[in-house]
């Protein structure tokens, strides 16, 4: 519980200092990519091709051994053919093919409604699964009311969503990765498969009080659900992590940071309904005892 | 269940795992069945072999976002509008780019309306964009009746000098033939005519009407011979062989007398009756003679041209007449004159002068071009530029026609188009309009009569979807609303096609070492749900391609994220089934306490999984769509894999290994977190103690 205390405050400094580093997904502008079949030009050769062009907020970054990605603000089609143009001018000579491998620009509209809709959807998700466990334990009352067992997983969830967006805030520091809407979605996919093992487990803490709610301590029925449940939840957790793993290491550069937030978040998501969730039910129960 | 329900339970499942292999595996399963056929001659039917379809990301192309610029069109038209846009832009991209399968759809984001286009396979977007941004051009255009021009100078001093050198060309060949050289040879050599020389220059059997000199020449000579000089038609010059000559269709020459009468076809300004018309030429049949039929046909004939023509039909062979008529003649005695025979025109007389059975001459040939006028005049357009065009149209709409209740389509011009559309329909009454939409005529109304009001109707059998997609395409060329580009991506098809074979590998792998997990940690139960585990595999699969769902690389990793949560729940009912075993049942009551017990978490856990898919989807980009879907489905299909699945397996299996649990359930080791934990908020660490259990040996004496 410390650990997962101390880990989320962590993150959220790492959060608070860094910031995330959004993609063109959230911002809007240019992303192009472009590989050079003999010899790359030098990043300083790059940008004073590009001082010539006048555009904005250029970046540029080698990739792979062959290629350069640029990033840019958004681009017509009349301005990225010209770049284009300017490049196979400047470097497209001695056998030298410039490529252009993928191009995306992406307009101030388009962005800021992904933006938005993110935004919804993150909230919308949450909602939902409050909503949903306080449906699904609304015959479990006691002790704890069943809403605060929503309320309880959503706290675990907020845990996980600190951890995956502070490991890319340092990741997007040090290593220049970018938040794009594939990060939306993995977290999205966290939330609700880090609430699928907090539900098990609740579920077989709400079965034993069923059962056998007035032998035990409460704290006693929460650690045996705990106890029952700790090896399907490594279990699960693992096989989840071995096919991502797979996408990891094998997936391709595409689909890398999409894998890299969901092996985090999942991980993550396991540790917090074990060590974040259930603890939690106990203390609530023990606040609403000292109260009373 | 009974134990035969059981077995078709299982057979239901086998046949499934199999049908969906089949269907998401075409080719290897045709390649089982070819072998099967070969083997045993049982004449299996193959498979269609059809793919995935494949998003953007995995078999490269352009991906575009038009925002259509609405302001100047009013609430229920911009819908019309913006449809009408869509639906030229696909036209441009199918027509013009010649994108088989684009993807063109609106959507509206708040008050805008945008246009998504994606174009698989596109790599040059730049063509692609300009295509796509031009205003759709409407014309009207009135028939083309000019004569074609004189050849300039020059084209005549080239066409002069190309039939020069294919006249030498052609007296080469014929002095080449005539010094022995072989006719096949010769073809090979000299012939300008592709289609017949690889054939040795064979023809096939030719009649006068398709090449009169040759036809002549073939008349008067005998079989195998060769000609000595050029024969020139009316395209170039021949070396023509004679190889055979047969019978031909008989043909007949003949003139004809016709009285019609009110209500035959084609009977203009004559009252008489069908009684009359018969009574007047059984009356001509009995004067007619072959001498005076032509004066009699010139005085009485109602055939319009009858007066100069004489009624003469000249020669013709079966099929040109209609059938009455063509009965009689050839039958008749040649030099006679017929009964009246009566046909749809009216009553006719029929004088035969001669019957003939022209040959057929099979000849081959060696040619060499010669050009004309028409081979470098450049083809006459049938259609003209009228000068009015979609500018001047106000707008068009469906409408009805109130007498014959037809669906047409109105257009309605400003003033400048009004009065060129009063000039053109004045010029061309009787003629026909066309109405061209990008190049093409879309509609070719006949004018029937001058229109002066500024308004014209479109009718020509149209359904009403017919009309509305022409009105939108009219008034899309009329109102041609403006779009801007507001976001693209391309990608490259080997990127895509690397990004479809390394996320395939990264699927088998998670797969296979699920698998392994599985076997490994829970034994036999773990195998049987790798059955249960392929079955979701393929049925996923299935799925995709049976509704058509686009396969992306988002897709494709939510497919391999829902490998490792479909276990998830025999995970929970095998971690039950532990439990059940320890706490003393046997097997099969465990099992079934099993299932039953684990159900509620794994509905639960699992609709959380789907709140977020539909919160995913609602986002409503390709990459998030695609992975919520799979994500979704993959999710509902493991549900029933996994239990439904697992459980049948498990209970036709089970009884094979009697009662007892033994190693192949139960795993050993058992991790027990001791309740002091949670007693205090700062323990951060895990006193966990690993220890055997000691209730599970309890059957195992």
């Amino acid at each position: 519980m410390a650990v997962a205390v101390i880990t989320a405050v962590i993150c959220v400094v790492f959060v608070a200092m860094w910031g995330l580093k959004p993609s063109i997904d959230f911002t809007g502008g240019t992303l192009l990519e472009l590989s050079f079949s003999k010899n790359r030009p030098t990043n300083v050769e790059m940008q004073k091709v590009l001082d010539d062009l006048s555009l904005k907020n250029v970046t540029l970054q080698q990739a792979d051994s062959d290629g350069f990605i640029m990033r840019t603000s958004f681009l017509n089609e009349d301005e990225h053919q010209l770049v284009l143009k300017k490049m196979r001018e400047q470097f497209q000579k001695d056998d030298n093919v410039v490529r252009e491998e993928g191009f995306e620009t992406i307009g101030a509209a388009v962005s800021q409604q992904l933006r938005q809709r993110a935004l919804w959807a993150i909230i919308l998700v949450n909602l939902g699964i409050i909503i949903y466990i306080g449906y699904a334990f609304r015959k479990v009352s006691q002790p704890i009311a069943s809403w605060k067992y929503g309320a309880l997983a959503i706290v675990a969830l907020v845990h996980d969503l600190l951890v995956v967006l502070g490991v890319f805030a340092v990741l997007g520091h040090f290593q220049g990765i970018e938040v794009d809407i594939g990060f939306v979605v993995a977290l999205l996919t966290v939330l609700g498969f880090s609430v699928h093992d907090t539900i098990v487990v609740y579920d077989r803490t709400r079965e034993n009080l069923f059962n056998r709610g007035h032998k035990q301590s409460f704290a006693e029925i929460v650690n045996d659900g705990l106890n029952q449940t700790l090896m399907r939840s490594i279990n699960t957790t693992m096989t989840t992590l071995l096919s991502l793993l797979a996408l990891y290491f094998f997936g391709g550069p595409s689909i890398h940071n999409f894998a890299l937030a969901l092996l985090v978040g999942i991980a993550s998501g396991a540790y917090s309904s074990l060590f974040v969730a259930s603890p939690l039910l106990v203390l609530v129960e023990e606040w609403q005892r000292k109260k009373a | 269940m009974t134990k035969s329900q059981l077995r078709y339970a299982m057979g239901g499942i086998v046949a499934l795992f199999i049908l969906c292999s089949v269907y998401i595996l075409p080719a290897y399963a045709n390649k089982g069945i070819n072998w099967v056929n070969n083997k045993t001659n049982l004449g299996l039917p193959t498979v269609p072999q059809s793919g995935f379809n494949l998003g953007l990301d995995l078999q490269g192309g352009a991906h575009l976002v038009y925002q259509a610029n609405i302001e100047n069109i009013l609430g229920k038209d911009q819908v019309d509008a913006v449809e009408g846009v869509r639906d030229v832009i696909e036209r441009r991209v199918r027509g013009g780019l010649g994108v088989a399968e684009p993807l063109v759809q609106t959507t509206k984001v708040g008050s805008d309306y945008r246009i998504i286009v994606e174009l698989p396979g596109v790599t040059d977007v730049n063509q692609a964009i300009k295509m796509i941004g031009e205003t759709p051009v409407l014309e009207f255009k009135e028939e083309n009746n000019e004569p074609p021009r004189d050849l300039t100078a020059d084209e005549k001093k080239q066409m002069d000098e190309y039939n020069k050198l294919a006249d030498k060309k052609a007296k080469e060949a014929l002095l080449a033939v005539a010094r022995g050289m072989d006719f096949t040879e010769g073809v090979k050599k000299y012939s300008e005519d592709t289609q017949s020389i690889n054939n040795g220059g064979d023809m096939g059997f030719i009649s006068e009407a398709i090449n009169p000199e040759a036809y002549t020449w073939a008349k008067t000579h005998k079989v195998g011979e060769i000609s000595k000089d050029l024969i020139k038609s009316a395209s170039g010059y021949n070396i023509l062989k004679k190889i055979s000559e047969k019978d031909g269709d008989k043909t007949v020459t003949a003139s004809h007398l016709l009285i019609c009468y009110m209500g035959a076809k084609g009977c203009e300004n004559v009252t008489l009756t069908k009684s009359e018309a018969l009574t007047k030429i059984q009356e001509l049949k009995k004067q007619a003679t072959p001498q005076n039929f032509s004066d009699l046909v010139k005085k009485n004939s109602t055939e319009p041209n009858a007066a100069t023509s004489g009624g003469e039909l000249g020669t013709f062979g079966k099929g040109q007449m209609v059938e009455a008529f063509e009965k009689v003649v050839f039958d008749m005695p040649v030099n006679a004159i017929s009964e009246p025979v009566e046909t749809e025109f009216g009553y006719h007389l029929i004088y035969k002068k001669a019957e003939t059975t022209p040959k057929l001459y099979n000849l081959a040939h060696i040619y060499v071009k010669i050009k004309a006028k028409t081979d470098i005049l450049p083809p006459t357009d049938q259609w003209k530029s009228s000068g009015l065009s979609g500018k001047q149209l106000d707008r068009a709409e469906v409408s009805s026609n109130q007498s014959t209740g037809q669906v047409e389509v109105s257009l309605k011009f400003n003033d400048e188009g009004t009065k060129l559309f009063s000039d053109i329909t004045t010029r061309n009454v009787g003629k026909t309009v066309a109405i061209f939409l990008d190049g093409t005529p879309i509609s070719i109304p006949k004018v029937n009569e001058p229109i002066s009001g500024g308004s014209a109707v479109i009718s020509g059998g149209f359904t009403l979807t017919e009309a509305k997609l022409l009105s939108q395409r009219l008034n899309s060329g009329a109102l041609p609303v403006p779009v801007e580009l507001i976001s693209q991506k391309t990608i490259a098809a080997s990127l895509g096609a690397d990004s479809l074979t390394k996320s395939f590998k990264a699927g088998i792998i998670g797969l296979l070492l699920v698998i392994c997990f599985m076997i490994l940690y829970y034994r036999l139960p773990g195998l049987l749900s790798v059955f249960a585990l392929l079955l979701y595999a393929v049925l996923s699969l299935s799925i995709f391609k049976l509704i058509g769902a686009t396969l992306t690389l988002s897709g494709i990793a939510g497919l391999i994220l829902s490998i490792g949560m479909a276990v998830d729940a025999n995970v929970l009912v095998f971690e039950r089934l532990k439990e059940e075993l320890r706490s003393g049942k046997s097997i099969r009551p465990a099992m079934e306490e099993a299932f039953v017990r684990a159900w509620s978490s794994i509905r639960d856990s699992n609709v959380t999984t789907l709140i977020s898919c539909v919160c995913l989807i609602w986002i409503g980009t390709g990459f998030v769509q695609g992975f919520a879907v799979t994500l979704a489905i993959g999710v509902l299909v493991s549900m029933f894999t996994a239990v439904t699945v697992t459980r049948t397996i498990m209970r036709l299996v089970l009884p094979l290994f009697g009662d007892k649990a033994n190693i192949l359930f139960l795993g050993h080791t058992k991790i027990v977190i001791p309740a002091p934990f949670f007693n205090g908020v700062n323990s951060a660490g895990i006193s966990s103690e690993i220890s055997k259990d000691p209730g599970f040996r309890r059957d195992d004496k």
